[in-house]
């Protein structure tokens, strides 16, 4: 029985009329060639137009291909090659990739969770100091190159500034390589920047209105140097955008997603992070015998109330009025002596030259 | 007896045919989709490459079809190269970073000038293995060259196209096309590229022109209230006839050997299917909003949590069921919106672009020699991550 095809032998491109002949192997021969043989057990199936039966053999060279164009040919290798569509790609393993993917993804999902909280909380204490102190300076020029690098350091005012700063420390057990400076800005905030410094806004001096607001702000930024919260932060969400970008890879569009998740689970941790830095901070507080309200006060006179602003999960902070409440809960009279006299308060207010 | 020497008439050119089921890409498609929210987007490898095993085996150069010979385990396996590559560049980058922000800040931004270079990387390196997979007639396309080189030329010419403000793009294409061709292969057929950005000029100079009119019109919006409804309905067309335009003139440039490309695509050829896109795309956005609504007072509806608690509460797992819905139902929107790029800006306009092609003298590519290697998919993997568009 003989049928005629197209062959082409995976070295040239030159398309050959070939005659098929079933024998015990396959046997492909051309006018003036040596015939071909294909074993009928190592005929595959590959990609082809509907109408086109396109097959290649698993012992001949990799690109070989014969084509046949009619069905009773077709029919002739169905029946003859019992193989023919193994191995053909996108048939099978489809579950399996489904369950993999799901497997990964849970994988994923468990590190963000719990692996990078774990990774932060081990490796922040591990950064090397100076790496950390070079990341702080990095971030001091670009926090000066916005907001001018005004440092607010009338002599009285930094007086009753550095005395502010010695009780603090000492309350907070930590020693002289964390240290603070006033910028003059009209913003109202303070950061704890990696390596030890404090920068404290002008503005935040400005809505002041005693010693004590100031002094919970500065402890609850000692809170964040005490526990390398930067460092933290750092290593926890470069993790989880790494891993969240993994997750969702280059799907179209993820983009958003990619954010938004990103987000969830870093304000989240934020939360966390600030929370426990106002812990430390109501502690030191209660050590100086000063209430920890004034500063939830400060807080909340700088933000307002906030339950009906942005959506809260997304927030890196919890609300100013949750906040506020939980120092007023711990409010009592003051037991230790005043911060600052008063004296001394309205020296360090004018830091800036003018009451800023 | 004539002494005149006669020349054969030139033979006809050999057509370009893509013939396919459409409603079998369609379904591929759809199923694809479904697989991809099923493994939050993983199954995008195996998807990718079903689409292009479609598209190449439908379409026939001269009677015989192309072959794709790619696999989704590559691409997988690509992407997870280019993954472990990235890591220690990001780690080098921030560290870089934070050195050059200390002396002067925001000094890190150049960096940035790194992955584009990356990026470009990435193009040239994805067309490779594309290429490297692409079979017809049993032998396969394949191509050298430098995807560094490649890069810096481009960062090069994207400067000046920049620095000109558009006006250089089409001899940067040109100049790009011809270093990338230069390095392709079909066997021991050496490709080239002969468009020349003067020819591609000619053909759309007036739509860089209109194109900068329109940016002129956004910026009297306050001047002239329509000015930007105006601009959102003029910039599809004028896409889409660049798109066509550049088409055409990318295919008349291709050269194998002797063998010659041509492509009479029309200038309007493309613009129904951008607008098909545009549709579809805000049916589904349409569809997702509702979806949206519906998530939202089903949970507040069934759960003891009023709408304002739920969002007042600040915690992460208070309102997890809505995250988590409206988070599969975004995935969805998605995925039905790249669904609908598939169909329209995959599937169609291969069709419209291989049915305006022929090719010229491939009788002079009938006995050409296999030669060259398959490539890896790193490229692949590095677009894949960056999310850039590796086109062709």
């Amino acid at each position: 029985m003989e049928r005629t095809a197209i062959y082409f032998d995976g070295r040239s491109n030159r398309r050959r009329q070939v005659t098929l002949a079933f024998k015990d192997d396959l046997e492909i021969s051309e006018p003036s060639e040596p015939p071909v043989r294909w074993p009928y057990a190592d005929i595959r199936r590959t990609d082809s137009p509907a109408a086109v039966l396109r097959l290649t053999s698993l012992t001949a060279p990799p690109l070989a291909r014969l084509e046949i164009r009619d069905a009773a040919t077709a029919a002739q290798f169905a029946s003859r090659c019992p193989q023919l569509d193994e191995k053909l790609p996108g048939q099978r393993g489809v579950g399996l990739i489904i369950g993999w993917s799901l497997a990964a993804a849970a994988s994923i999902v468990v590190v963000i969770l719990f692996g990078l909280p774990l990774a932060a909380d081990r490796l922040a204490p591990i950064v090397p100091r100076a790496l950390e102190r070079r990341i702080g300076e990095a971030a001091e020029v670009q926090i000066k190159t916005i907001f001018g690098d005004k440092t607010c350091e009338a002599a009285a005012g930094q007086r009753a500034f550095d005395k502010l700063l010695l009780s603090l420390r000492e309350a907070a057990g930590l020693d002289t390589s964390v240290d603070s400076e006033v910028l003059y800005t009209p913003i109202p905030n303070a950061l704890a920047l990696p390596g030890g410094k404090v920068i404290l806004f002008s503005g935040l001096l400005a809505k002041a209105e005693n010693p004590d607001e100031i002094a919970g702000v500065l402890a609850h930024e000692f809170g964040h140097l005490k526990h390398r919260d930067s460092m933290r932060n750092l290593i926890h969400n470069s993790g989880t955008s790494f891993l969240v970008g993994l997750l969702f890879g280059d799907v179209t569009g993820a983009g958003a997603l990619i954010f938004a998740s990103r987000t969830l689970v870093t304000s989240s941790y934020s939360r966390d992070v600030e929370q426990s830095a106002d812990t430390f901070a109501m502690d030191v507080m209660k050590k100086l015998g000063r209430s920890p309200k004034p500063m939830g006060e400060l807080l909340f006179r700088v933000t307002g109330k906030q339950a009906d602003g942005e959506l809260n999960i997304l927030a890196s902070h919890a609300l100013t009025e949750d906040r506020l409440k939980r120092m007023s809960e711990a409010d009592r009279p003051p037991t230790g002596p005043p911060l600052l006299m008063p004296a001394e308060w309205t020296a360090l207010q004018a830091i800036c030259g003018t009451k800023s | 007896m004539s002494f005149l020497r006669r020349h054969p008439p030139a033979p006809p050119p050999a057509a370009v045919k893509f013939s396919d089921d459409r409603g079998r890409f369609f379904r591929l498609v759809a199923r694809g989709a479904a697989l991809e929210l099923q493994t939050i987007g993983f199954y995008r490898f195996w998807l990718t490459t079903d689409i292009r095993r479609h598209l190449w085996a439908n379409t026939e150069v001269d009677g015989d079809a192309a072959e794709y010979t790619g696999l989704g385990k590559e691409l997988l396996l690509g992407f997870l190269f280019a993954l472990a590559i990235l890591i220690p560049v990001y780690i080098a980058y921030f560290l870089v970073g934070v050195e050059a922000a200390r002396l002067k800040a925001f000094a890190s931004f150049p960096l940035l000038a790194f992955f584009y270079l990356l990026g470009q990387f990435a193009i040239y390196r994805a067309r490779r293995y594309r290429l490297t997979r692409t079979v017809w007639r049993g032998v396969r396309f394949w191509m050298d060259g430098s995807g560094w080189s490649y890069a810096a030329r481009s960062a090069l010419w994207s400067c000046l196209v920049l620095f000109t403000l558009g006006f250089a793009l089409p001899w940067r294409e040109a100049a790009l096309e011809r270093y990338k061709m230069r390095h392709c292969h079909y066997g021991d057929l050496q490709g080239r590229f002969e468009g020349r950005g003067w020819d591609l000029f000619k053909r759309g100079w007036w739509i860089w022109l209109a194109a900068v009119g329109l940016l002129v019109l956004l910026g009297l919006r306050k001047y002239f209230t329509p000015a930007p409804l105006i601009v959102f309905a003029a910039a599809p067309f004028l896409y889409a006839v660049f798109k066509a335009v550049e088409w055409r003139w990318w295919i008349s440039g291709l050269r194998f050997g002797a063998v010659r490309f041509e492509s009479r695509l029309r200038q309007g050829a493309l613009v129904d299917l951008y607008w098909k896109v545009i549709g579809w795309s805000l049916l589904a956005t349409a569809a997702f909003a509702v979806y949206l609504m519906l998530c939202t007072s089903l949970i507040v509806g069934t759960s003891k949590w009023a709408l304002a608690k739920l969002l007042i509460t600040g915690h992460l797992q208070d309102s997890l069921p809505i995250l988590i819905l409206a988070g599969l139902g975004y995935l969805a929107f998605i995925l039905s919106l790249s669904a609908v790029r598939r169909i329209y800006l995959q599937r169609d306009l291969w069709d419209r672009v291989a049915a305006s092609t022929v090719v010229h003298n491939l009788a002079r590519a009938r006995n050409v020699s296999a030669m060259g290697d398959i490539a890896d998919a790193v490229g692949e993997g590095l677009a894949d991550n960056f999310d850039v568009v590796a086109g062709f």
